[in-house]
């Protein structure tokens, strides 16, 4: 298993895109977990105590990000807000591959009838559009964060059941699969040894580009006021809350919206520098860009 | 080019397949929304709604109906077209769907051509560009716009190029103040204009839909450059290019007719693909440049839990992913004739 993880660190560190990503999503993560080990204790100011003699104030020593209309310290608000922004889509992408896995799984290994209902039910699911899905459904519950993350998940599960289930089917006809079964290994025995190994590392990357998407749907529920309670920190929120402001007070709203941009960044970089760094077909062509493009055209040829 | 002895057959399916898909949907919205609100007529009628108003909401939806019952009532309505009153504004909901789904047209079409070159154009440079520092710049541009939410361009462009350098109005698709107004022909504004010869018209609906129209293609070019890049990475070092270079072409027209003609296939695909993201994307883009589009006509929906609005506008939303689906693998078939003739063929895989 060591080997493992230092072939995984070799491979985020040797592309500066994944590098970018680890240490911005690092950043972010460490920030909230901080934040809800704490309770609250790191924040700079009090981040829901109106005080409205503070209100609106630029950017200063005191509040490098300013503060809010009603006098909050804006980086207080947006640490407050991280637990939700960065704690909801990881949840959401983390049940929904575990939802892809069962299903997917079930799907590629008993094919038949099974395979049939579960893949139309997929693609019925994947013709929605993904927002207003979410948005209808958290209209319809009410605000709550449960609420929000619910219907985050129903929305969000189906590209994993596709993609479980194609690469469950890519090794069910490879030959030591075949051997297990010869060997009458049970079904579990399977899955735990050959087929979740497989499909794990195309899950990861997947997944890890895709906390960044489920962060944008998010914070523009909360942009538009749809499922998150009025009175959670939510970095959407907080910029439909100076909507009127905008004019005037350009900075309370392009803060939130660059920390959900720059959070959302890290895990696409850090997602897409993965892919390239695993991508077989590519390799030998990293492995020599360092050389002149003319040498390099000469080896392809 | 595919003989259309072999392309009509896969046509079939493929349309029975969309209109399969379409059904589904439609049963499918109907049992979340009877699960997920089982008795939904105080939630109509608004919270402080008198006894009375709530029973007459039930009686107009059939909502003490069992399931079944209201199931055929649903699917009734969209057989024969009559979607019943807008109970917001006492119009009939088709006839508004029809004045605002125009409008949306215009602004995701306009939207739609713009990724198609910015995409195509990027992604070409930074594939033939591979590992050097113009790969690099285009890749970070694209996937840093790609990350950024909606709200946080539309309002940069407002604050940058409507406000500190007036160039474009914030909201609104044209100007009211024109001596004429082109008359309503396909409810697309500047088609309107176009075909009605009214040049101020048109430069005027031009000047609206630029901004919003570009704010969504600079957020959504990312995943055409993204394809289009690893296409060109696939095509470039492929053995048909060796060979084309080893029969002495000359390089300008290998590059033309081998790598990026190839490159395309996978491209035009995702071009059509893109349509179901802008449609979703117009719900905030809409709200933000106040475009009286569907999208922000779904939202004011949503926020007031007008189910008799919302299934419609969600299903026409279902109804556009789902077109665009099938043109993408239509054109998928053509392009590339393998698809069409191979076993199964389509969506699958």
């Amino acid at each position: 298993m060591s080997t493992g993880a230092a072939s995984m660190r070799k491979l985020i560190t040797s592309n500066s895109l994944s590098m970018f990503g680890l240490v911005t999503v690092s950043v972010f993560l460490v920030v909230t977990v901080a934040q809800v080990a704490s309770s609250g204790a790191i924040l700079p100011y009090n981040a829901y105590q109106p005080s409205f003699v503070q209100a609106d104030l630029p950017p200063s020593l005191s509040h490098p990000f300013g503060t809010d209309l009603l006098g909050r310290d804006l980086l207080s608000r947006v640490i407050a807000a991280l637990p939700i922004d960065v704690g909801i889509p990881l949840i959401t992408v983390g049940l929904s591959a575990a939802i892809g896995i069962v299903l997917g799984t079930l799907a590629a290994f008993f094919r038949g009838w099974l395979d049939e209902v579960l893949m139309r039910l997929t693609d019925l699911f994947m013709a929605f559009p993904t927002m207003i899905m979410a948005m209808a459904i958290a209209a319809t519950l009410g605000p709550s964060l449960v609420n929000v993350t619910f219907s985050m998940i129903i929305v969000w599960w189906p590209p994993y059941v596709r993609l479980v289930r194609g690469g469950v089917l890519a090794i069910a006809t490879e030959d030591f699969v075949s051997i297990s079964k010869a060997l009458n290994s049970s079904f579990f025995y399977i899955v735990r040894k050959d087929a979740i190994p497989n499909v794990l590392p195309t899950i990861l990357v997947y997944a890890t580009f895709d906390v960044g998407s489920a962060l944008l749907t998010l914070s523009t529920l909360g942009f538009l006021n749809v499922g998150i309670p009025p009175t959670a920190p939510e970095l959407g929120m907080m910029v439909s809350n100076v909507g009127n402001n905008l004019f005037l007070f350009p900075y309370q709203i392009i803060i939130p919206a660059v920390i959900v941009a720059a959070i959302v960044a890290g895990f696409s970089f850090l997602g897409e520098g993965i892919r390239e760094s695993l991508d077989v077909k590519l390799r030998p062509h990293i492995l020599i860009r360092t050389k002149p493009a003319k040498e390099l055209e000469m080896k392809t040829q | 080019m595919i003989a259309l002895r072999d392309f009509l057959p896969y046509l079939g399916k493929r349309v029975i397949g969309a209109i399969g898909v379409l059904i589904g949907a439609m049963l499918l919205v109907f049992f979340i929304s009877y699960i997920l609100n089982p008795n939904p007529a105080q939630l109509w009628a608004g919270p402080r709604a008198h006894p009375s108003t709530i029973a007459a909401v039930i009686a107009r939806y059939h909502l003490n109906q069992p399931w079944y019952v209201q199931l055929y009532y649903f699917l009734q309505s969209y057989v024969t077209g009559n979607l019943g009153i807008d109970p917001q504004t006492g119009k009939s909901i088709i006839s508004e769907m029809g004045f605002y789904f125009p409008n949306t047209l215009e602004l995701v079409l306009v939207s739609m051509v713009m990724i198609a070159v910015l995409g195509v154009a990027s992604g070409y440079f930074a594939g033939m560009h591979f590992g050097t520092k113009i790969d690099h710049a285009i890749r970070i541009f694209y996937l840093a716009t790609w990350s950024s939410p909606y709200y946080l361009g539309g309002f940069l462009a407002i604050l940058v190029f409507s406000s500190y350098i007036p160039l474009f109005p914030s909201s609104g698709m044209y100007s009211l103040t024109l001596a004429s107004q082109p008359a309503h022909i396909t409810g697309i504004y500047i088609l309107d204009a176009l075909i009605s010869l009214n040049g101020p018209a048109f430069l005027s609906g031009l000047q609206h839909v630029f901004m919003p129209a570009a704010v969504l293609a600079l957020l959504d070019f990312g995943l055409v450059a993204r394809i289009m890049r690893s296409s060109i990475l696939n095509s470039r070092w492929s053995t048909h290019v060796k060979a084309a270079r080893a029969k002495g072409l000359a390089e300008g027209e290998v590059r033309r007719n081998h790598i990026l003609r190839n490159a395309l296939i996978d491209t035009n695909t995702i071009i059509a693909v893109t349509f179901g993201f802008l449609l979703s994307g117009t719900i905030v883009i809409e709200e933000i440049f106040s475009w009286p589009g569907i999208g922000a006509f779904t939202y004011s929906a949503i926020v007031s839990i007008d189910y008799p609005v919302l299934v419609p506008c969600v299903l026409l939303f279902t109804l556009g992913v789902i077109v665009a689906n099938f043109i993408a693998d239509v054109f998928y078939s053509l392009l590339d004739p393998r698809i069409a003739l191979g076993e199964g063929g389509g969506a699958e895989g």
